[in-house]
């Protein structure tokens, strides 16, 4: 029989041909039939098939997995790769907002300063500016001039609150504050009802106790 | 997202790349094998096996991006850069085995008998495989990629194509040098049994 195949194709192509996905059916047939009709090919298939063998031997004898260490080296370098610069990322923020509320605190000290020296230099008391603030809005409802909370140092038209002795009186203060005018009622004064949400001026004989000993409506 | 697609390759790298470590790690898991025997089975060494993988998935941590999708699977693109580095350890240690590495067993390195055969037995393979071993890696490294690939790693000549980036007959041709050479290796070696004293398998391959 004619083997449609040489010994030198079967070397090339037939020797691995029920392997080789890309013959054709008919160059697989003429490799068999070639290796039936040819001795020298046919040893020489029998000699790859035993040096297949032994490569397959090999193949399992050499299944391994990398050692434990390359995998613990790897996930070591990836938490420094990514969780490093979040780190770093973080730090750098905390470190601008830091660097930004020392900025501000030193911006408010620096106003605050500036605005005592102001009032060192303009005779102005340091709550003046505070209480008129404060007061600000009854005023503007009752339509009192703040400047009018300075109280003269005279201690004439004062009325004795209930229960206090007139020798009392020797060393206490005058504070003029302006309260609503139920709240004289917690002095222990009578109180028009009709009249006790009106805001009004109140002179009061502060004594060294801090309580007040006596008090005077400016107008 | 079904589990399955979570689990696609291109799917945990993505996660990867953004700092997931527990999908680098099943990446690195499911791949880890395949490269390290290829590697190994390359090189003939254990040590360099274990720096090139090592070396290829540091690659794959610090640029994720090289991978594209497109161009096929992450395994392929992986066996890719192996290859590469595993040319490149060759270029520049030709012929790096080291001499005096055995296992516990007294076989080479890379290489575990798993079988419960006599010590007689077990040495006779033992032998048997060093000399299998010593002939593919004395092979150029041309032929050697291509009997790794489709003797051992056991591709089919298409993904060996793919993985080498070149035509299935160049595989085909290459094949056909690494067998005729191996096998006339292996037939000097049933031939003539090594001397004592010589180290594996440098004494063998020269």
């Amino acid at each position: 029989m004619k083997c449609a195949m040489t010994c030198d194709e079967f070397e090339a192509v037939g020797l691995d041909a029920e392997r080789d996905a890309s013959l054709a059916d008919a160059e697989r047939a003429a490799a068999a039939a070639h290796a039936a009709s040819c001795a020298r090919c046919a040893a020489l298939r029998d000699s790859w098939e035993a040096t297949r063998m032994e490569l397959r031997s090999l193949a399992r004898t050499t299944a391994l997995d990398t050692p434990a260490r390359v995998e613990m080296r790897l996930r070591q370098q990836f938490r420094t790769q990514y969780h490093a610069p979040k780190v770093r990322r973080t730090a750098i923020a905390a470190a601008w907002a830091l660097a930004a509320a020392a900025v501000l605190v030193g911006a408010v000290s620096w106003v605050n300063w500036r605005s005592s020296q102001h009032r060192v230099a303009n005779n102005i008391p340091a709550n003046s500016g505070a209480a008129s603030a404060n007061q600000q809005s009854p005023g503007q409802n009752t339509g009192i001039d703040p400047q009018t909370l300075v109280a003269d140092n005279e201690l004439g038209d004062f009325t004795l609150l209930p229960g206090v002795l007139p020798a009392d009186t020797d060393d206490a203060a005058i504070l003029r504050v302006r309260m609503q005018r139920g709240a004289l009622g917690t002095l222990g004064l009578p109180v028009n009802e009709d009249r006790a949400g009106e805001w009004i001026q109140v002179d009061l004989l502060v004594g060294n106790d801090g309580l007040p000993q006596a008090v005077r409506l400016p107008e | 997202m079904s589990i399955a697609d979570q689990e696609r390759d291109d799917v945990l790298l993505r996660r990867a790349g953004k700092g997931d470590e527990e999908a680098f790690t099943l990446l690195y898991r499911r791949h880890q094998a395949a490269l390290y025997r290829f590697a190994l089975r390359m090189s003939g060494n254990t040590w360099a096996a274990e720096e090139i993988v090592q070396d290829v998935f540091m690659t794959l941590m610090r640029d994720p991006k090289k991978y594209d999708a497109a161009r096929g699977t992450l395994g392929g693109f992986l066996y890719g850069v192996t290859r590469n580095r595993i040319l490149k350890h060759l270029e520049r240690l030709p012929r790096e085995v080291p001499l005096e590495e055995k296992n516990e067993d007294g076989a080479g390195p890379g290489i575990v008998l798993q079988d419960a055969s006599t010590p007689a037995i077990q040495a006779e393979k033992r032998e048997r495989a060093e000399q299998v071993w010593a002939a593919v890696l004395d092979l150029p490294a041309d032929f050697r990629d291509a009997v790794v690939l489709c003797e051992l790693e056991e591709r089919s000549y298409e993904e060996a194509a793919q993985m080498i980036g070149c035509p299935i007959g160049t595989i085909r041709s290459r094949l056909h040098r690494g067998r005729a050479l191996l096998m006339a290796r292996l037939e000097m070696l049933r031939d003539a049994p090594r001397r004592a004293g010589v180290p594996w398998p440098a004494g063998v391959a020269k």
